[in-house]
């Protein structure tokens, strides 16, 4: 079609499967289903783009006009988009150990039934679980005549305890999604985990606020590495001048032992095997050695921004690709767990996550802990409830002066522009010096 | 089955035979059958800094089927309406997972207006509207230094359609026109966005000039020192920490399963007398305004505070089955397809109005963070984003970076005093609330 420089298709078919029981009721439990397409036309300037539900694969005259539709909207644009090369290829989807699709709705309602009912105590009012099963068959094409297909099955469950005693209500919340197969066998004891935590919370004591030593657990620290580092690496908030590491590239902001990465083409919750742009997937050092590396891209951003790589772009079903992070971690390094306490002396230790956000051209930053212990000459003492970090990206990375040698990953979903997509942070535990801490206690 | 019902002028046996279809066959097997489906177009324009990159037109439709057989409810969806039958055969065999529970059955038919609510025949989905709304949104940005980062404008506009076993033809139609703006000014940033259902209602102007008037101002910020301070929550702010934490702990589920620090309060004073807050669903050029709720139940007022007193809980059908209640017609269904749950159509938080600005307060324009905050406690600590001392009503000093500590449901016993003008923040309508001696920590 003339004046067309690059168009591209994701289709995107699959059903989700979900169970909630709530209290020992089966609230509710089934099937859904959808169909979903992108179609984006580069045509003269930037893009022209249609998101169609309920999508049927066509060729030669109907597929023109849906061209042609997206080309009227590309006219109507003004920035000239140029995309920058980029390698395509898909890698491999792991082999699930046991496929979901294989086991009888009934049978996973009687086993998150039992991490439900693990998750009761005496003093606990509230137990919930939820199972869900998310399985995506996604077709991708484009003007330069790449095609790439797979399926993807992400699978997991979370459990809720709620304790309560004389109107001081807390929460215990475990949770396990896998792109390796069916994971909600032999899970019980994270529903006991769930409980006891809710329980010993209620005897907690308030973190005061203020800066102070602190020790994050890799699942906290992962965090941290997402929030402070990663949204501020994105190719597109870079572009837009809504970075505050726009132009800031070689530049020291953290000691030796840093190094952050991306990677969606390790086998965690947030792998991609190609990207949403139909580009092969790679590795991409944020932070290395403490210098700001390299940035995460898109081709579009790749081209106006440069240093770093595409295959950054992610997309929900129906959704535009956005420059979105995957597998984000601190590299682990050489520091013993019992090194970094004992370096830390006195403080706080974070662990769990309840969720972070960032103001990536501000630079600042704030995610929650679900709880923590008091660290007291090198030992952890009281459990403190409902502790906070905030910080700044250019200023705080200096002060993680030791990491661990044991990193792990945990899953979970990130929010940006409106679409949530599965992403996996991880680090090993980390020593943060003047942590910016927020409790509710006073002196 | 009864007479159908068409509350908009469309031909109903045109428009959707298929879904008199679906509840034939439906009621060949199961007690009742409810039929949700909702098709809708929309178009929108997105900013690269001061340049459009990209347009979009999207077709959007979801198909929701519930189930009841002796207690017993399931569901399913899809966006696929030629595939129903599979649709409803999923939603059957979901009702077998399903525990049984008390049901008095899905709503009669009732005579409503024809008159839609929120439904602004002037709006067209057309590109040409979005980019003339952008170029407004960049001229009233143009009034202050600061450099626009991001943006976009949006139109929409969907018919949603609402049936039973019971004879329930329902059927109406939503409009909505969405403005949002990012701006940056050094390492400040500021953010404004506007959404109605009336294309009047909104103001592309005003957007873009208070996007780069906070983030212009911002700039050059000053620190604070830790204390205690009377602060001035604009309503983006305070809708933050009432809608992560307040909202949700009045839904009759929560309170019924012991999530809720609300559930033992029925009766007693909870907030500050001052202060009423209350579900409107029949406001007039209001964003939520419905008749009928997302189950066909007929919508009113529901009190739940009145004057500090807490009067009710919020339910949907199922929730006040089960408990003995009678549903405030609270059922709200999230997006395309999604199933009903409990929630609110436009929340209002109302009381004796006044000037709150003349004494010197920290005015909060927006939080980071509200979402990880305990939403079973209400405690929370969160990151401070354009706040500025003020007096006399106006803006004076910026304040560069601290956090606000607290919890969610105390501080309400300290509102000293309500904005005369509210906002609309989502399906929220809130003033400014002016709040005594809350902590915040300085950096």
């Amino acid at each position: 079609m003339p004046g067309v420089h690059y168009y591209d298709l994701r289709h995107v078919t699959g059903q989700v499967t979900h169970i909630d029981i709530d209290n020992g009721v089966v609230e509710s439990a089934g099937t859904s289903f959808f169909n979903k397409a992108v179609i984006r036309v580069l045509h003269k300037t930037g893009w022209g783009m249609l998101q169609i539900d309920n999508y049927t694969p066509c060729t030669g005259k109907k597929f023109d006009e849906i061209l042609e539709s997206a080309c009227r909207l590309a006219r109507i644009t003004q920035e000239n988009v140029i995309l920058g090369d980029a390698p395509h290829g898909i890698l491999a989807v792991p082999s699930m150990k046991e496929d979901p699709r294989n086991v009888s709705i009934e049978e996973k309602s009687s086993l998150l039934s039992g991490i439900e009912q693990a998750a009761r105590h005496p003093s606990v009012v509230n137990t919930r679980a939820n199972y869900i099963e998310k399985i995506e068959s996604v077709q991708f094409t484009d003007s330069s005549e790449n095609e790439f297909s797979y399926e993807m099955c992400r699978s997991g469950f979370n459990v809720l305890a709620v304790a309560s005693r004389n109107g001081n209500v807390q929460m215990g919340y475990e949770r396990e999604h896998s792109i390796h197969g069916f994971n909600i066998r032999h899970q019980q004891s994270l529903g006991k985990k769930a409980a006891e935590i809710a329980v010993a919370l209620l005897d907690a004591g308030v973190a005061k606020s203020g800066k102070m030593r602190a020790v994050l657990d890799p699942e906290l620290a992962g965090v941290f590495a997402h929030e402070a580092v990663g949204h501020a690496s994105e190719g597109d908030l870079v572009k837009e001048g809504n970075s505050v590491l726009k132009g800031k590239t070689g530049q020291k902001i953290g000691n030796e032992n840093l190094t952050i990465i991306d990677d969606p083409g390790i086998h965690e919750f947030g792998f991609d095997p190609v990207d949403a742009e139909g580009v092969a997937v790679c590795r991409t050092e944020m932070i290395k050695k403490g210098v700001i590396n390299a940035f995460l891209h898109n081709r579009e951003t790749l081209s106006s921004v440069g240093n770093g790589v595409a295959g950054h772009a992610r997309a929900m079903p129906g959704e535009p690709p956005l420059v979105r992070m995957s597998n984000t971690f601190i590299e682990a390094g050489d520091a013993t767990e019992r090194e970094i306490f004992e370096e830390c002396r006195n403080g706080i230790f974070l662990k769990g996550s309840r969720g972070g956000q960032v103001d990536p051209g501000r630079g600042i930053f704030q995610f929650n802990a679900e709880y923590g212990y008091l660290i007291e000459k090198g030992e952890c003492t009281t459990m403190v409830r409902d502790v906070s970090l905030s910080g700044e990206i250019l200023m705080t990375l200096h002060g993680i002066t030791l990491c661990g040698n044991n990193r792990t990953m945990s899953p979970g979903y990130c929010g940006k522009g409106g679409q949530s997509v599965p992403v996996s942070d991880g680090a090993p535990h980390i020593l943060l010096c003047d942590a910016v801490v927020g409790g509710s206690g006073v002196d | 089955m009864g007479h159908p019902i068409y509350s908009c002028a469309m031909r109903w046996w045109v428009a959707v035979v298929w879904i008199d279809q679906l509840i034939h066959k439906a009621q060949k097997t199961v007690d009742e059958v409810e039929v949700f489906y909702i098709k809708g177009t929309s178009v929108s324009a997105d900013l690269q800094q001061k340049k459009v990159d990209l347009a979009t037109t999207s077709e959007d439709c979801g198909l929701g089927i519930r189930t009841i057989h002796k207690g017993r409810i399931g569901s399913s969806s899809t966006n696929n309406v030629s595939q129903w039958r599979e649709c409803l055969n999923a939603a059957i065999a979901s009702g077998k997972l399903a525990t049984p529970q008390d049901w008095g059955g899905l709503p009669d038919i009732v005579q409503h207006s024809r008159t839609p609510l929120s439904f602004d025949a002037s709006i067209r989905i057309e590109p040409g509207i979005v980019i003339d709304l952008i170029e407004k949104m960049l001229k009233g940005a143009a009034e202050h230094p600061a450099e626009v980062t991001a943006g976009s404008a949006s139109l929409s506009s969907a018919t949603v359609t609402l049936a039973n076993s019971k004879g329930v033809r329902y059927s109406d139609r939503h409009t909505g026109v969405s403005l949002s703006l990012e701006a940056i000014c050094g390492q400040s940033t500021g953010y404004e966005f506007d959404h109605s259902c009336f294309f009047d209602k909104v103001d592309p102007v005003s957007v873009g000039e208070r996007a780069t008037f906070f983030a212009t101002e911002s700039d050059n910020g000053k620190d604070i020192a830790t204390g205690e301070y009377d602060i001035l929550l604009s309503p983006l702010a305070y809708g933050e920490l009432l809608g992560n934490v307040f909202i949700p702990a009045l839904s009759g589920r929560n309170v019924h399963a012991g999530r809720s620090r609300l559930a033992q309060s029925q009766g007693e004073t909870v907030i500050d007398p001052q202060i009423s807050m209350y579900d409107d669903p029949l406001l007039k050029k209001a964003n939520g305004s419905v008749r009928w709720d997302a189950e066909g139940t007929p919508t009113r007022r529901v009190d739940f505070i009145r004057e500090g007193i807490l009067e009710t809980f919020a339910y949907d059908l199922k929730t006040a089955y089960r408990f003995g209640k009678t549903s405030t017609a609270s059922a709200i269904r999230g997006g395309f397809g999604g199933l009903p749950s409990i929630g609110h159509h436009n929340f209002v938080v109302d009381g004796k109005r006044d000037e709150v600005a003349d004494e010197r307060v920290v005015y909060v324009h927006n939080v980071v963070g509200a979402h990880t905050a305990n939403p079973m406690s209400g405690e929370f600590s969160v990151e401070l984003s354009n706040a500025f001392w003020m007096e006399g009503g106006g803006f004076e000093t910026p304040i560069r970076s601290a956090m606000l500590t607290g919890n969610v449901f105390d501080l309400h016993h300290n509102i000293c005093g309500m904005s005369k003008e509210s906002r609309a923040i989502g399906s929220m309508i809130l003033p400014s609330v002016k709040i005594n001696k809350q902590c915040i920590i300085g950096k």
